[in-house]
């Protein structure tokens, strides 16, 4: 594939810590674009920002470790400061792959929609996939793969994800989801395929107590936000 | 009784007390202390004269007029908990945004740095 040349684009990876897999994600990368990469280091205490930063990366450091969102929306108001126009979320752990970033932005570049999620919703033990059931049928949401981090917004969703409003969020997933809904962005799904895991561990699945943390902050959310929502988010079927 | 009105009396003067010497030494903001000043005094005044509660109490038509004392102060401390943990979160905010923004402005320093040294 060959390079995208797209100076208004930049990409967003929140790292903690991700020293053995932040060299391959960036070259992967790489292969594909030409733009700004943006690592936001979150207060990693391994080699994470200086190998970025000899790959050409550009770092955030952040002071204190903010977690995933927080690190994340650091990301998104750099990219509202400097006046991008799509900003492209990935993992640092290898799970996303740079060769669907093209995917990603078409229907933002097309003006279909205002946020793109990358869904592989195939992932997931039977507990995972029960879970999503219900948080979808209490939110009213109606995408697939509510945690995926694999995202293009568009300027108008940088915005309000840049906002004091999203600050107290602490995981990309469904209370980003909601305030998007809430504010009648569109969203639309594209399937991509996705890499297992292979090093390193997920930050919210780490341990059950995490689960049981996650699930109950994840099920307020729904219940304090989104209850009795009707979905009017337009959405692409997996064939 | 007396005794036991005295005691509660001089237990609202103390609180009242320790709350004009932390804010004295800088471990209390000021505008902590009109909630805990009005509690010293209610605390000092019902001591004084439980009958006010008694009253109360029988005015509400409250069998045993001291649960309405309990009920009461518990409220309050059940709201002043409720307002911290408000004013926590957005604390938390204002930090999570400062942090992000400490963060920015360095990435943008040390690139007019680099840019100068060029």
């Amino acid at each position: 594939m060959s390079l995208i040349n797209q100076a208004n684009i930049i990409i967003l990876i929140p790292a903690r810590n991700e020293a053995e897999s932040i060299h391959e994600v960036i070259l992967d990368i790489r292969d594909h674009f030409n733009g700004e990469i943006l690592v936001i280091n979150d207060a990693s205490t391994d080699q994470t920002a200086q190998i970025a930063e000899q790959l050409g990366a550009k770092v955030l450091n952040l002071p204190l470790q903010l977690g995933a969102w927080g690190a994340m929306q650091a990301g998104l108001r750099y990219a509202l400061k400097h006046g991008f126009e799509i900003a492209i979320t990935m993992d640092a752990d290898g799970q996303h792959q740079a060769e669907s970033l093209l995917d990603l932005q078409m229907p933002i570049l097309a003006n279909e929609t205002d946020v793109v999620i990358g869904a592989f919703p195939q992932r997931g033990s039977t507990a995972r996939v029960f879970a999503w059931h219900l948080f979808r049928l209490l939110s009213g949401i109606s995408q697939e793969d509510l945690t995926s981090g694999f995202r293009a917004y568009n300027q108008q969703a940088i915005k309000l994800l840049a906002s004091p409003e999203a600050t107290l969020l602490d995981y990309q997933d469904l209370g980003v989801l909601l305030l998007l809904h809430t504010e009648g962005l569109r969203i639309q799904e594209i399937p991509v395929e996705m890499r297992p895991r292979t090093l390193g561990k997920s930050r919210i699945f780490s341990s059950w107590w995490a689960v049981a943390n996650y699930m109950f902050y994840t099920l307020i959310l729904c219940i304090a936000k989104g209850f009795f929502k009707s979905p009017f988010i337009s959405r692409r079927r997996f064939s | 009784m007396i005794s036991t009105q005295i005691i509660t009396a001089i237990l609202g003067l103390i609180l009242a007390t320790t709350i004009i010497v932390l804010i004295r030494r800088d471990h209390l903001h000021t505008r902590h202390a009109l909630w805990w000043l009005m509690l010293a005094m209610g605390i000092f005044i019902l001591g004084f004269f439980p009958i006010i509660i008694d009253k109360i109490g029988f005015w509400l038509n409250i069998k045993y007029p001291p649960t309405l004392l309990f009920i009461l102060g518990l409220s309050m401390l059940l709201l002043k908990v409720l307002s911290l943990d408000i004013q926590q979160s957005s604390q938390e905010q204002q930090l999570r945004r400062l942090i992000q923004k400490i963060a920015i402005l360095e990435t943008e320093l040390k690139q007019y740095q680099n840019h100068e040294h060029k």
